[in-house]
């Protein structure tokens, strides 16, 4: 007979997993007491506040594609993983929470650390589920993790009560790979593969927008195989960053609010919209009632309630992205295509470099621009390195100017947007693979959301890269007032720390940059070992991100600054 | 605009605790009100049923359904304007689940 406590570290190893990210506490002490018995099996990151167990989680889950595991106490201890738990619903991002929960005989008495843990989860979890009698525990392990892992992949809670833990039962290892009211993998008729072949072959002007659906399926080879037989450019929403390397011919750049004027060209100027495990979220799609009305449009998604929700389609597959994308490969005819979108595409790239990246990366005199910084770090790493954002303009900027060669290297809150999940996600990266470069990009105002995390770094010597952007606003606030709001900057100037001296005291090395001529040979030296190292550049404070689509507006017609705008033809 | 009709949403699930406040929150989320609520044993033996009827659009009935669909206990959901086609959609029900059990096998 084992305890409930040892039968959930037995499941949990006999599942693969080797790291919990979390924080102790009164209600999951049994767990914790038999951990101090399985350190040989399970690492144990101890964080500094739970959200930080909850985005380290995600950031591991994203580099080892499997569920990331946080567990914490009751109470508290719960509510402080919600903010995570709605990212990672919203992102799909296979996560399983464990947290304590009091005695199921004191359930409903208002006990002390109390909360109704399954209650407050239910709308932000793919699962979730209260583990009352030790006899459970392996069953609901195996059941979340097939849950978190499989079709569109999401957050599960296991809400442990502490009877459950303390009391004994036989273990016996279950499986679970078959729940019947659950289909994550749906059978594809080839009657609909024929049609989107058909579609594809008659179109002239056909165009892919993709999300991290494809490197959720793990399909990025077969979407590059489609790319090249079907002669089409593509486009990348934030979260499908690096599913195709930044160097294909195909890839016409990333789309939405802040993406290149190439992809949101094509995608006002294209007859057929081919979509493929992506949204179409807001910051993707600008006004709906304008986008893409000329195309017809065929949407390939493993979850069936995102067809037609947002787009009207023509042809909805609902499938695995990475066997409908080979499927129709094989199913259609090579095609070489018309010169004309890729006329577009280069036009678009050139009046972009000129009008906006040429001046970002490349400034001949005054203070040191976010994108330098970002391009040097991206020149030095050959497209190599993990790439974890936090939000804000740090984060539309890392992703415009970062390069990718490797697949699943770009980590940031998307869906949610939630400020201060970039150090513990960097954290979790960095320990899902030791081996890779992490670089974290980040603001001063998303650093000090959840700073507490460098007791983390400084404990596990976690080799994370810090680059602070540091421009004493909260930037993409101030951009907002300054382009929308008439300039009245309400509560967004921020009077900041020395981040070197707090950084000290975690004994993290920080080299500040306030000149341009620093930049290369800090960026060196913290390149120079896999030690911790926080670089903390002055940036110009009133700094803004361009191309924009401003809200409201369709995704052709576009900002390049503060007074040119951009249309395609005009 | 699409004209609103009232609709009944049957939704058939596995017999599992919190269940009810899960589909009860999808119908919150878009705030939908519920004219009526029943719960009951469909008669497929371990499946439950719920019927409940709001007055909505066709396109919000549709995503509702798909959403409640995605539910891992939610076993099948369907849209009506009337409720006539109850039994087929028992039908339905019992297909699928035969056809799951032979993909087990
Ligand atoms: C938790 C949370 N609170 C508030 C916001 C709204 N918000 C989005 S960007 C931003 C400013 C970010 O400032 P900073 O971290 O300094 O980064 P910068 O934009 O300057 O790069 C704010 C407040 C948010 N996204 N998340």
């Amino acid at each position: 007979m084992l305890t409930g406590a040892e039968i959930l570290l037995e499941s949990l190893s006999a599942r693969g997993v080797d790291t919990l990210f979390g924080y102790p506490g009164g209600q999951i002490m049994p767990v914790y007491d038999k951990l101090y018995d399985y350190s040989d099996k399970l690492r144990h990151i101890l964080v500094r506040h739970e959200q930080g167990a909850i985005h380290a989680a995600q950031g591991y889950a994203r580099i080892k594609h499997a569920p990331g595991v946080a567990i914490v106490t009751s109470g508290p201890g719960a509510t402080n993983v919600i903010t995570g738990i709605a990212d990672a619903l919203i992102d799909s991002t296979p996560v399983v929470v464990i947290a304590g929960q009091v005695a199921s005989t004191a359930l409903g008495t208002d006990a002390f650390q109390e909360t109704d843990f399954i209650g407050l989860t239910t709308p932000i979890t793919k699962w979730s589920y209260q583990i009352r009698r030790p006899e459970d525990v392996a069953w609901a392990v195996a059941r979340a993790f097939h849950i978190a892992g499989t079709g569109r992949p999401g957050p599960v809670v296991l809400d442990f009560t502490k009877d459950a833990q303390v009391g004994q039962a036989l273990y016996e290892d279950v499986k679970c790979d078959f729940i019947r009211s659950y289909v994550p993998v749906p059978e594809v008729d080839d009657k609909l593969i024929a049609q989107a072949a058909e579609m594809i072959g008659k179109a002239s002007r056909p165009f892919v927008v993709f999300g991290q659906g494809v490197l959720l399926s793990g399909a990025e080879k077969e979407l590059a195989a489609f790319l090249d037989k079907g002669d089409i450019p593509a486009g990348s929403t934030l979260l499908g960053l690096s599913a195709l390397s930044s160097d294909n011919p195909h890839y016409a750049g990333m789309l939405g609010m802040h993406g290149n004027l190439a992809p949101n060209t094509l995608t006002q100027h294209c007859d057929l919209l081919i979509a493929v495990g992506m949204r179409f979220d807001d910051r993707v799609t600008g006004t709906v009632a304008t986008y893409a009305k000329q195309a017809k449009v065929i949407h390939i998604d493993i979850d069936a309630s995102e067809l037609g929700k947002i787009v009207p389609v023509e042809l909805g597959i609902h499938g695995d992205a990475r066997e409908v994308l080979s499927r129709i490969t094989a199913a259609m005819k090579p095609s070489v295509r018309d010169s004309w979108m890729k006329k577009v595409v280069s036009e678009c790239k050139a009046i972009e470099k000129d009008k906006v990246s040429d001046p970002e990366i490349n400034p001949a005199e005054g203070p040191v621009r976010p994108g330098e910084v970002i391009a040097r770090v991206a020149e030095v790493c050959g497209g190599d390195a993990v790439i974890v954002t936090d939000v804000g303009q740090n984060q539309m900027l890392a992703a415009r100017y970062s390069r990718f060669c490797k697949s699943r290297s770009f980590i940031s809150s998307g869906g949610l947007g939630t400020m201060g999940f970039g150090l513990p996600a960097a954290i979790g990266a960095k320990i899902a693979d030791p081996s890779r470069k992490v670089c974290l990009f980040v603001g001063d105002g998303g650093l000090q959301m959840t700073i507490q995390e460098l007791g983390t770094v400084m404990q596990d010597s976690v080799g994370v890269k810090i680059i602070l952007l540091n421009n004493n606003w909260l930037g993409n606030v101030r951009q907002w007032q300054e382009l929308f709001f008439g300039k009245r900057y309400s509560f967004t100037r921020m009077m900041n720390p020395d981040f070197a001296a707090v950084a000290a005291g975690y004994g993290i090395t920080t080299v500040n940059v306030e000149k341009r001529d620093d930049l290369a040979p800090a960026i060196d030296r913290m390149f120079s070992d896999d030690a911790p190292f926080i670089l903390n550049v002055h940036v110009k404070e009133e700094d803004n991100v361009f191309p924009m689509i401003p809200p409201g507006k369709s995704v052709d017609k576009v900002m390049l600054n503060n007074k040119d705008w951009f249309e395609y033809g005009e | 605009m699409e004209n609103d009709s009232l609709y009944e949403i049957t939704v058939y699930t596995e017999n599992q605790v919190g269940l009810l406040s899960t589909i009860a929150g999808m119908f919150t989320r878009r705030s939908l009100n519920i004219d009526r609520l029943v719960v009951y044993p469909s008669g497929i033996e371990g499946v439950h049923k719920f019927k409940i009827a709001t007055r909505t659009s066709a396109s919000m009935a549709r995503a509702v359904v798909l959403q409640l669909e995605k539910k891992v206990d939610v076993i099948k959901a369907f849209y009506e304007i009337d409720d006539e086609r109850s039994s087929r959609e028992a039908a339905e029900v019992r297909n699928f689940l035969s056809m799951r059990e032979r993909q087990k096998q």
